[in-house]
């Protein structure tokens, strides 16, 4: 059936290929090696919290991440979205948006209490904006960096 | 701990029979506990334990009484209902403790460490799986409504091995690192139809116990998938990759078969839909599982094409895997495909046919048997279960039995009392295979 619908669903090792194929769409790069360490990751962690969007039977979107407690000495759970990815064809459907609501339900599920993620403001530019417009805002909590 | 579940322990002297067990055949357990930080940081702690999920439907959603209530103790089920849930608990139950004994025979002859601690955790998760339907068998009162007892059961699955389990593919010696992870893939994939089936069970404690086991399940199928891919990728870029495409496909051989037979005949299974314990008949549910392994294969072949011609798209690769094409630096042959579903079956109405890999019959006994043993590996078809199905066809060329009547001659345990190790209270013996008594077991 082809009707164009967005279906919310968790993601499995069946949809490797495909979430290699939309980093690949997205960056030109055909990466499986670490697309399979990456999703074996959250896999084992909490695969139901793994949101994946299909149209029409393809996966056309993902969106990775777990509830953490104790990272950088916050203690208070939270959730951490670390990568999504929609396919170019499927832009300007709100795909990312209904991921992410998915995701917060998941996260709340999880006794999470906030969401946090991680934006290159110069490089993701558009993704800021998409965070931005999904009610995430900035923290006084910095990162720092040093070259070695 | 996992989310939104409750935790239990079952009685201590149970408890301590299970850990007993796991001393004698998961004797890498304090390896796994001792290495699981370096291999799986960040993960929380493996726990031997009970889950029961606090979600779910509080209603029956299948069969004859849909709509009422689910049954939350065992008196309020039918005697019928009762012993066809206990049959469902031992079956899934046997296959938990079951694989960790296969798994334990090749698990140190693993290539890669990483792929040798997933087999490893996931040897653990089946333990605690088997004894979650433990908590099922012995948190309930089940002589009230049925002539078996939890306790019996307990005893009987622990004393079981490799040989004398309910099902097929857990009677199967590995003879390879390479069986675990084909194993992990095709034979864990029926488990998830299974506990994805049961997560509807009428009877309440069973649905509740489906989620956890399921979360781990999904890693499962991943630690046999992830490594498939990799050994592919490996032997399209590698001339003397020591694991080949036709290595792999007659492990596949090997497995799938026994896969299908797992679902049960494929003209049952409308008892375990009529008592709501399952949705779906067991055709309908092989059949679902016989396209998710198409989508399996199809992903490993894409995942080999693009490795052997790195400038192809994954369009195109898929294209060329679906059609076979010939002219791209490799010989299609290669490829990955699925037995048919008529091929090396011993149960439902394909049970001891002579067919092809292909489904096609094959008239000729000499010749089904020369064929057969050409779709598998050496070492396999050397061993005992491989010759114990080739002495049941020779029975039924010589018209000593007919394809049912073979079709219940799997290892069969009889109760002669005397010592088992594990739980110290009883001794077995089983049957051999040709629905003949052999020597008595150590339990």
């Amino acid at each position: 059936m082809t009707n164009g619908e967005i279906n919310l669903r968790a993601l499995s090792e069946l949809d490797l290929d495909a979430v290699t194929a939309i980093d690949e769409k997205i960056g030109g790069k055909y990466r499986p090696d670490e697309w399979e360490t990456r999703l074996m990751y959250y896999l084992r962690r909490d695969p139901d919290a793994l949101v994946g969007a299909e149209v029409d039977g393809e996966l056309v979107g993902f969106m990775l991440g777990d509830v953490r407690a104790g990272e950088f000495g916050m203690e208070e759970p939270a959730g951490w979205i670390e990568v999504l990815g929609v396919d170019p064809d499927h832009r300007g459907k709100d795909i990312g948006g209904r991921m992410l609501q998915k995701m917060f339900r998941n996260f709340r599920e999880r006794g999470a209490k906030s969401v946090r993620t991680l934006v290159d403001a110069e490089s993701q530019a558009p993704l800021l904006g998409f965070f931005g417009k999904s009610g995430f805002s900035e923290t006084p909590v910095r990162t720092l960096e040093q070259t070695l | 701990m996992i989310h939104n579940a409750e935790v239990s322990y079952i009685p201590k002297k149970y408890h301590e029979a299970v850990c007993n067990w796991r001393d004698l055949y998961l004797p890498d357990y304090d390896l796994l506990m001792n290495n699981w930080d370096r291999f799986f940081p960040k993960d929380r702690p493996f726990q031997l334990c009970a889950y029961r999920s606090c979600n779910g439907c509080a209603v029956i959603e299948a069969g004859d009484n849909k709509g009422d209530p689910k049954y939350t103790r065992a008196a309020q089920m039918s005697e019928p209902q009762a012993d066809t849930l206990l049959k469902a608990v031992k079956a899934q139950a046997s296959t938990e403790f079951g694989s960790i004994q296969q798994h334990q025979l090749t698990l140190a002859r693993a290539q890669d460490e990483q792929d040798q601690f997933w087999i490893l955790r996931m040897m653990a998760e089946e333990l605690r799986h088997g004894y979650q339907m433990f908590s099922l068998l012995l948190d309930d009162d089940w002589k009230s409504v049925s002539s078996h007892s939890g306790e019996d059961m307990v005893e009987e699955i622990l004393a079981m091995r490799t040989g004398t389990h309910v099902l097929g593919a857990f009677n199967v010696d590995f003879d390879s690192f390479m069986d675990s992870i084909v194993f992990c893939a095709f034979i864990d994939r029926v488990g998830k139809y299974q506990l994805s089936m049961q997560k509807i069970s009428s009877y309440q404690p069973m649905a509740q116990s489906m989620p956890p086991m399921l979360t781990e399940e999904a890693f499962h199928l991943a630690a046999g998938v992830v490594p498939l891919r990799r050994w592919v990728q490996k032997a399209a870029k590698d001339g003397d990759a020591l694991i080949t495409m036709p290595m792999i496909q007659r492990t596949i051989n090997k497995w799938f078969p026994r896969a299908l037979d797992m679902f049960g005949d494929e003209r049952g299974g409308g008892t375990f839909v009529k008592f709501g314990f399952k949705p779906m008949k067991n055709a309908e549910a092989a059949g679902q599982y016989r396209d998710e392994v198409a989508q399996v294969i199809r992903d490993l072949n894409v995942r080999f094409v693009r490795a052997r011609v790195p400038e192809l798209s994954r369009k195109d690769a898929q294209r060329i895997v679906d059609e076979k094409e010939p002219g791209h630096g490799f010989d299609p042959e290669e490829l990955l495909y699925v037995p048919d579903v008529k091929f090396f079956r011993r149960r439902g109405p394909h049970a001891y046919q002579q067919n092809d890999i292909d489904g096609e019959p094959i008239e000729n006994k000499s010749e089904f048997q020369r064929r057969i043993r050409g779709y598998l590996s050496d070492v396999y078809a050397a061993g005992r279960d491989f010759g114990g199905y080739l002495k049941l066809i020779d029975r039924i060329a010589a018209g000593e039995l007919t394809p049912p009547e073979a079709v219940p001659m799997l290892p069969n345990l009889s109760r002669v009392g005397g010592v088992c190790p594990c739980s110290k209270a009883v001794r077995w013996v089983n049957g051999n295979g040709n629905g003949e008594p052999a020597d008595p077991g150590e339990g």
